[in-house]
């Protein structure tokens, strides 16, 4: 494949040219109640040309059929040529040769799918034998296993496995009218020992989707608020990360202003960071989805803004530095400027103290999700507990957090010393579920308003 | 591969799937990218030894793979009565049209300038990303009952995006557009981005309390999206949806019809078969606030012993599960402006938030809103900052003030009115 690749790249009359294809297979085993949906192995090929040519824009080719890369690259060619657009250009990065394979304990390849399903249904029963309010449950087994080859015109060339392993829980307890759920999940570069022994998690799950059917609704108004780690981790990818990224700012100069470097965000506690080259998490590779070199990036820096996600593109467009940010959730997309793991350094509050100055508070756990829109954000909550006088009280449900980006970073007015990483993350940007990491410790926010009945 | 598949299982089933699409890029109200997009790939599923499997390939001459992960599958399998259907004629809908499956990708670039024009003339700020797609699209299903069908289709999709920011105020919009007609639908969808966009200039204030909030098409989907959970007949057969059991009842207000309609000519969701070559049709779901019935595909209607509806719908990774077609929330009889004149004091829901983040099953919701009006005497005065609703459709579709006379296709699939909701609690920051 190695010779058609660089034939394909070497005949091209575009100015810049890569191609990325991928080859992969996935097992995935799910449980829905006690029904088996599906047990089952799937095979996925593809690949991608983008290229450009001076006074032109972006030609980009996705596809399947591998067979002929000159007639992909020569379609990509087309397209480049067919937009008038302004001149394209890319910071400089070194050429690389690489080969990235990875040696996995316990190689998930080599366990036959029975095995992956009687895993897979032992959690799923620890589900649904915990509580008769126990109604419905999705668990879930998924690996996948890929080689991504990636090659430009410069001279770069990187093959890459890319291995992936996980387990999800789900369980929706219902009494009457009243439907509440819960969710665990474990997703892990590594080999079929990641995912057994799960068990305790697993009846964690059970416990808090029958907790919440007597957990009252939050009632809606502002409250000092505790984010525990996976929390405080969403907030820091969805809330800031996304606004950290170039490309919301590299063609808008009032984004620019907005996101000025110099400018405070935060308190001095604050220190905001993106690295893809922490070993073994979800957001790492040695090289991003361009051919550039992964590494860490402090976005907030001791509550000052001091850095930003880049792609070659954005980063040329600047006159930055590129950062290893440019990513692609498969061959059907182009890379656009992602974020890899992202985190809130840990700092110096114990929990005790951070809990000791809250007279009534809301201590929210997990998140279900998080979206923004720029300034706005909205977070919900797995679940969560008030705090009453300093104490965790009783669990409520719904919580949801909301508010404005720029006034919330400056209420975070205590950054704990429990600094962990997530085990499971996704990042919804454009093309889709993006593999990523977040990380933080608890963060103590002023005055956040919670939605509610 | 049907026959080689009924050499060793009872019954089988084999889905193609192949598309082309041209896309066009504009960033920052430029154009920037042009990409052609080729997908092909097959998927099977057979009933061996009366257990159901399935795998698929999107290599297409890994033929023999996949009938051995099949086979496999199957051995891992539930027994399930599955019984693929006999062929059965469908709808006429038409939803190809051979002048747009051959547009040239120069009129795509022209369509896209006039939304950047549309826009920047509204607000000469305003940053605005478009991706155009025109596919064209075939799937074939063969099962060894006999049944052959191909669903042609040529969608083209636009997906609008625009920014302003003014210092710290942000004002961001998602707007999505699509159709396989080939007409100038485009401009009133653009004209009216390009109106909330100049809305959007002033900013109003507002208090929390309970009040009257105007649902927008695009605002409505907080509502709509716990009914097309509720009416999903696999929630229903888990008994986790809040309407199980409740058929032939009234369990919201009279005003309230929902249907599921592939019948609909132009609209990327017909089709006269679903992805199982089930024949499709206009199912009334909720008539005039009492139950009627769910959507199902094969599998879980025949777990649940019910009538598959020709809901089936599925990628090519996946197997099929059931899925609405279009989503029709019948219209009302009073026109918005009319509804709009009638409220002292109120909230316009235009953008929501987080959308499906909440537990979304039991029909409560809680959202924050990227785009909110307020609503005083009679008229739209400003845009209302840091402001979401809460409620639970279950208690707040029981009373429902007005449905507009006006409607829109949002989301792609989903056509919706204006929906005004008496009382609802609005949490802002004042």
């Amino acid at each position: 494949m190695r010779e058609q690749i660089e034939a394909a790249i070497r005949n091209s009359k575009a100015d810049y040219i890569e191609i990325r294809l991928e080859e992969g297979q996935n097992t995935r085993v799910a449980y829905r109640g006690p029904d088996l949906e599906t047990a089952d192995v799937v095979i996925d090929r593809g690949g991608l040309v983008r290229c450009f040519v001076h006074g032109g824009g972006w030609g980009i080719a996705t596809f399947n059929d591998l067979s002929d890369l000159e007639y992909r690259s020569r379609q990509a060619y087309e397209g480049a040529r067919a937009v008038q657009a302004e001149p394209i250009e890319l910071a400089p990065i070194p050429a690389s040769e690489d080969k990235i394979t990875v040696s996995l304990e316990n190689d998930f390849r080599g366990i036959p799918v029975t095995e992956k399903k009687s895993l897979t249904q032992e959690y799923n029963e620890i589900l649904l034998e915990s509580d008769p309010r126990i109604v419905d449950t999705q668990t879930t087994y998924f690996d996948t296993f890929s080689r991504v080859t990636f090659a430009n015109s410069e001279g770069t060339y990187v093959a890459e496995e890319r291995p992936m392993v996980n387990v999800a829980f789900s369980a929706v307890s219902r009494k009457d009218d009243n439907v509440q759920r819960a969710f665990e999940a474990v997703s892990k570069v590594a080999g079929f020992n990641a995912v057994k022994g799960h068990h305790g998690l697993v009846q964690t799950v059970a416990e808090r989707a029958v907790g919440l059917l007597s957990a009252p609704p939050v009632k809606g108004r502002r409250y000092t608020v505790m984010c525990n780690p996976r929390m405080a981790g969403v907030f820091a990818h969805e809330a800031f990360g996304h606004l950290s990224e170039a490309d919301f700012v590299y063609e808008n100069p009032q984004a620019q202003e907005m996101m000025v470097m110099g400018r405070r965000f935060g308190r001095d506690i604050l220190t905001i960071a993106d690295d893809g080259s922490i070993p073994g998490l979800r957001g790492t590779h040695k090289y991003d989805d361009e051919g550039t070199p992964t590494g860490r990036t402090d976005l907030i820096k001791d509550g000052i803004l001091v850095g930003r996600l880049h792609s070659r593109e954005t980063a040329a467009k600047m006159g930055e530095q590129p950062t290893g940010n440019a990513r692609a959730t498969s061959y059907r997309y182009p890379p656009i400027v992602r974020m890899t793991n992202t985190f809130i350094e840990g700092g110096s509050t114990s929990f005790e103290e951070m809990m000791s100055g809250i007279d009534r508070g809301v201590y929210a756990c997990d998140a279900f999700g998080g979206q923004t829109a720029l300034e706005n954000f909205s977070f919900t909550a797995a679940y969560g507990y008030m705090i009453r006088d300093g104490e965790i009280a009783e669990l409520v449900r719904d919580v949801v957090l909301s508010g404005n980006l720029f006034v919330t970073l400056k209420h975070i007015d205590a950054v704990g010393d429990d600094f962990e990483w997530a085990e499971w993350g996704r990042c919804g940007k454009g093309q889709g579920g993006l593999p990523v990491t977040m990380g933080a410790p608890h963060i103590r926010i002023q005055d956040v308003l919670i939605g509610g009945e | 591969m049907l026959e080689r598949l009924m050499q060793q299982a009872e019954r089988a089933e084999v889905f193609e799937i192949q598309s082309e699409a041209t896309k066009i890029g504009f960033e920052a109200n430029k154009l920037k990218s042009f990409e052609v997009e080729e997908t092909q790939g097959i998927a099977a599923r057979v009933v061996a030894d009366g257990r159901l499997g399935f795998a698929a390939s999107s290599d297409v001459t890994a033929v023999d793979q996949l009938i051995e992960n099949v086979l496999a599958s199957a051995q891992l399998g539930d027994e399930i009565p599955l019984h693929f259907p006999e062929p059965q004629p469908g709808p006429s809908v038409d939803v190809y049209n051979s002048e747009l499956a051959a547009l040239p990708a120069s009129q795509l670039i022209e369509i896209g300038r006039e939304m950047v024009k549309t826009i920047v003339d509204a607000d000469e700020e305003a940053n605005v990303s478009i991706d155009l797609t025109r596919r064209v699209r075939e799937t074939t299903l063969r099962n060894t009952a006999g049944t052959e069908v191909a669903v042609r289709k040529a969608p083209l999709s636009i997906m609008l995006e625009v920014e302003r920011v003014r210092g710290d105020d942000v004002v961001t919009l998602f707007e999505y557009f699509n159709t396989t007609t080939l007409d100038d639908g485009y401009r009133a969808f653009v004209d009216r981005v390009a109106e909330k966009l100049r809305l959007a200039q002033r900013v109003a204030t507002l208090s929390s309390e309970r009040m009257s909030v105007l649902f927008t098409p695009t605002g409505a989907p907080i509502l709509s999206l716990p009914l097309i959970h509720g009416l999903n007949g696999k929630n229903v057969y888990r008994g986790i949806s809040p309407m199980t059991g409740q058929e032939e009842e009234r369990i919201f207000d009279e005003k309230l019809t929902v249907m599921d309609d592939p019948t609909l000519d132009g609209r990327p969701g017909s089709s006269p078969h679903d992805d199982e070559g089930v024949p499709r049709r206009r199912n009334v779901l909720i008539d005039q606030g009492r139950l009627m019935g769910y959507i199902y595909d094969l599998k879980t209607a025949a777990l649940a012993r019910a009538e598959p509806t020709g809901n089936g719908e599925r990628s090519l990774f996946s197997p099929p599960s059931p899925s609405f077609s279009n989503m029709v929330v019948a219209n009302g009889e009073t026109p918005v402006g009319d509804i709009v004149a009638g409220i002292d004091k109120g909230l316009l829901v235009e953008t929501p938030l987080g959308l499906g983040q909440g537990n979304v099953i039991s029909g409560a919701f809680s959202n924050n809103l990227s785009l909110a009006f307020k609503i005083e005497r009679g008229e739209i005065v400003g845009r209302v900052k840091d402001v979401s609703v809460a409620g639970n459709i279950y208690q707040d579709l029981r009373d429902i003030e007005a449905l507009s006379l006006e409607s829109e296709w949002v989301y792609g699939g989903i056509r919706l009115p204006y929906i005004l909701l008496p009382r609802l609690n609005v949490v802002t920051k004042n």
